[in-house]
C-alpha cells in the first residue's frame, strides 16, 4: 500500500507544483492521475519514487518512509517501483536488449554490470520480457530504430525486469498514435491484473481513464480536486477539474 | 558544441594562411638583422633593401631541397713550368673540363690568363698553384659564367720554381656530382620529424584523453552537482579547466623544455596538459548535452551513480567524443609544429634549426612538409569526423 501524506513541493523558482496532497493507492489499483498539463501530475508520480525531491510531506510504501530514505535504501526502494515515460526515455544508440538489461541494474553488482557482464537467468528474463511485449525479435536491434510505440513496449519490458510491485507511468500515450495508445494501456492493465501489480498512471484523454482505470484523483493547480471512480466523472466534474472552457476529445477508437 | 563542419577549400585556405604568416614571420626575423633597431614603418614592407634579402629568401623557400646527388671533389690541373724549361710543359686538354694557360711556361713575376672550359655553371672557385713540395699556394676567387667559362690573371710567383724537375702546377677543384638522383638528406630529415610530431601530437592526444575523460565528468552539471561535496568537486574541476586554458600551449612548452630539457619529451607534455584543458571542457559540455531522460530512467530503476553514467550517458557521449579526439589531434599536429620552433621536437625544432643557420632549401623543404601534413590531416580528421557521425 503506497500512502502520499500531505505532500508539497515547491520548485527553487518559487512554483508551488503540490499542495497538501493526501491520497492512498491500495495494491492492485489502477489509479489513473488527471489533469491539465502543469497541474503536477508529472512532479507527483516523480516525488513518489524521489526523482523529484519533495519539499514537504511524507509518502509512505508498505510502511517504509521513503521521504527519509537514502542510498542503498533508497534504491533498494526505487528497483521495486518500475517506471515508463511520455518520451520513452531509452538509451537510443544502445540495442533493445541493453535497454531491457538495464531495468535489472538495481540488482546487479556495480562491477559486473559495467563489464557487461549479465547472469543468464538476467538474460533469460529480458527475452522473456520482450516476448512478453512482442519484441523478441527485435533484441539486437538499436532502440531508435524502432517505431514509438515499439520504444515504449521496451519500456515496459524494461520496467518488467525490476519485478515491480509498483508502476509508473508518466503520460505513457502523450506522444503515441491513438491507435497505439490502447496497445501499450492494455499491456499495464494485463500487467495490473495478471501480476498484481498496482499501477499509477496519468493519462489525458477521458475516454482513456474511463477504460482503464480502477479509481481516479484529479490534480488542478497542484491540488487534489477529485477522488473517486471514473464513471464519477460528470459533464459538471469535468468543467470543475479542466476548467469552464474545455471541451472533452476523444482519444478515438474505443477498445 | 560542434566542430567546424569539414570542408577541404576551407582547410586548404586555412593552411595557406598559416603558411603566409609563418613566411612572413621569418621574412621579417632575418630582415630584423639588417637593423636591429626597427622602428614602425609600414614603407618597410616595400622597400628595396628588405625586398632584395626577401626575394633569395623566397627563392629558396620555394625551391625545397628534396633531392641530390652524390658530389665528389676532383682537381683539374696542368703543369706550368717556372721559369721556362725547367721541366717539361703541360699540354692542355682539348675536351671536357679543362684549364688552358694563356702560355705553356712563364719566368717567375710573370703574369699570364688562365682560362677555364666546361666547368660547372655559375659557380665560385678557387684558382691557386699546387707547389712541388705538394703544398698549395691561393689564387683568386673566380666566377664561372653560364657557360662554365672563365678567364683570370694568375700571377707564376717565385715559390712556384720548379725544383727538383718536378713542375708546379695551376689546378682548380671542383665539386662533380656522380651517380643517380635521390632523395636528400633534407628529404628524410624532414620525414622523420615529421614522423615524430604526428606521433608527439598522437601520444599527448592518447594521454590528454585518459585524463580529461573521466575528469569531464566530474566537471558536467548534471553528473557532479549535486549536494554540498559535488558541488565543490564541479567546481574545483572547472576552475584547473579554466586555470589551465588560459596558458598558451607555446608558453607551458617554454615550462617544460627548462624542466625537463629540449625535446619530444618536452613537447608531448606540454601538448598534453593543454588538451587535457581543452578535451575537458568539450568532454564536459558534450555530458551536459545529453537527454537526460535515460538518466531519470534508470535512475528510477534503483541502479547507482556509476552504472547510470554508464548505461545512460557513456552511449550517448561515444559519437561525440570520438569527434573530439580525432579533432584535437589534428589540431595537436599543428600545435606540435609550433612547440617544436621552442625547442620540443619534431619537424618544427628542425625548422628552427635551419632558419638559424640559415639553411633556406632546407627550411623550405621543412615548411612545404608542414603544409601538407596540416592540410592532410585536416582533411583526413574532417573526413572520419563527417562518417562517424
Amino acid at each position: 500500500m503506497l500512502e502520499v501524506q500531505h505532500l508539497h513541493k515547491v520548485y527553487p523558482n518559487g512554483t508551488r507544483a503540490l499542495t497538501d496532497v493526501s491520497f492512498q493507492v491500495e495494491d492492485g489499483e489502477f489509479l489513473v492521475v488527471i489533469g491539465l498539463s502543469g497541474s503536477g501530475k508529472s512532479t507527483l508520480l516523480r516525488c513518489i519514487n524521489r526523482l523529484i525531491e519533495p519539499t514537504q510531506g511524507k509518502i509512505l510504501w508498505d510502511g517504509t518512509d521513503v521521504t527519509a530514505a537514502s542510498g542503498a535504501e533508497l534504491r533498494g526502494i526505487r528497483r521495486q517501483i518500475g517506471m515508463i515515460f511520455q518520451q520513452f526515455n531509452l538509451v537510443k544508440r544502445s540495442s533493445v536488449l541493453t535497454n531491457v538489461l538495464a531495468g535489472r541494474l538495481g540488482y546487479v553488482g556495480t562491477a559486473g554490470s559495467l563489464a557487461g557482464v549479465w547472469s543468464s537467468a538476467d538474460r533469460a528474463s529480458a527475452v522473456r520480457a520482450l516476448e512478453r511485449v512482442g519484441l523478441a525479435e527485435k533484441a539486437q536491434s538499436r532502440a531508435d530504430a524502432l517505431s514509438g510505440g515499439q520504444q515504449q513496449r521496451v519500456a515496459i519490458a524494461r520496467a518488467l525486469m525490476q519485478n515491480p510491485k509498483l508502476i509508473l507511468a508518466d503520460e505513457p500515450v502523450a506522444s503515441l498514435d491513438p491507435v497505439l495508445s490502447h496497445s501499450i494501456l492494455q499491456y499495464l492493465e494485463q500487467l495490473n491484473r495478471e501480476e498484481k501489480i498496482t499501477v499509477i498512471c496519468s493519462l489525458h484523454f477521458l475516454d482513456l481513464v474511463h477504460r482503464y482505470a480502477t479509481r481516479v484523483i484529479a490534480l488542478k493547480d497542484g491540488e487534489v480536486v477529485f477522488t473517486g471512480l471514473p464513471q464519477e466523472i460528470d459533464k459538471a466534474r469535468f468543467k470543475e477539474i479542466y476548467g469552464e472552457d474545455a471541451i472533452e476529445v476523444k482519444a478515438g477508437l474505443s477498445a | 558544441m560542434t566542430p567546424e563542419k569539414p570542408n577541404r577549400w576551407r582547410a586548404l585556405r586555412t593552411t595557406l594562411t598559416a603558411v603566409v604568416v609563418l613566411v612572413a614571420y621569418i621574412l621579417a626575423y632575418r630582415g630584423s638583422f639588417v637593423a636591429s633597431d626597427t622602428p614602425i614603418d609600414l614603407r618597410r614592407l616595400f622597400s628595396v633593401e628588405l625586398w632584395s634579402k626577401g626575394g633569395p629568401l623566397l627563392r629558396d623557400f620555394l625551391t625545397p631541397d628534396l633531392v641530390d646527388r652524390e658530389i665528389q671533389p676532383v682537381t683539374l690541373q696542368l703543369p706550368v713550368p717556372v721559369p721556362c724549361g725547367s721541366a717539361e710543359n703541360g699540354v692542355p686538354a682539348t675536351t671536357g673540363p679543362r684549364l688552358v694557360p694563356s702560355v705553356p711556361c712563364a719566368a717567375p713575376r710573370d703574369k699570364f690568363r688562365v682560362e677555364g672550359f666546361e666547368l660547372q655553371p655559375d659557380t665560385e672557385l678557387q684558382l691557386r698553384w699546387r707547389l712541388p713540395s705538394g703544398q698549395y699556394f691561393p689564387g683568386p676567387f673566380i666566377t664561372t659564367d653560364a657557360d662554365g667559362h672563365f678567364s683570370a690573371e694568375f700571377e707564376a710567383r717565385p715559390i712556384v720554381a720548379t725544383k727538383d724537375g718536378v713542375p708546379g702546377q695551376i689546378e682548380v677543384e671542383l665539386q662533380v656530382e656522380v651517380g643517380a638522383v635521390k632523395l636528400s638528406r633534407a628529404f628524410f630529415d624532414v620525414l622523420d620529424g615529421v614522423i615524430v610530431t604526428i606521433f608527439m601530437a598522437l601520444i599527448a592526444t592518447a594521454a590528454a584523453v585518459v585524463v580529461a575523460a573521466p575528469l569531464s565528468f566530474l566537471a558536467a552539471q548534471n553528473v557532479t552537482r549535486r549536494g554540498r561535496v559535488g558541488t565543490a568537486v564541479y567546481y574545483l574541476v572547472r576552475t584547473v579547466f579554466n586555470i589551465l586554458r588560459s596558458f598558451e600551449a607555446i608558453v607551458i612548452a617554454t615550462l617544460f623544455a627548462f624542466w625537463v630539457d629540449f625535446g619530444p619529451f618536452a613537447g608531448v607534455l606540454a601538448l598534453t596538459v593543454v588538451t587535457i584543458a581543452s578535451l575537458g571542457k568539450l568532454f564536459s559540455e558534450a555530458v551536459e548535452g545529453i537527454d537526460p531522460g535515460p538518466v531519470e530512467a534508470l535512475t528510477a530503476t534503483g541502479a547507482n551513480r556509476l552504472q547510470v553514467v554508464w548505461f545512460a550517458i557513456v552511449p550517448q557521449i561515444v559519437p561525440n567524443f570520438v569527434s573530439f579526439i580525432i579533432y584535437h589531434w589534428d589540431i595537436n599536429v599543428r600545435i606540435s609544429t609550433i612547440i617544436g620552433y621552442v625547442g620540443g621536437g619534431g619537424i618544427g625544432y628542425y625548422l628552427a634549426q635551419m632558419i638559424n643557420t640559415g639553411q633556406d632549401n632546407k627550411a623550405g623543404t621543412a615548411i612545404w612538409a608542414i603544409v601538407l601534413v596540416v592540410w592532410a590531416m585536416d582533411f583526413i580528421s574532417a573526413e572520419v569526423r563527417k562518417r562517424y557521425t
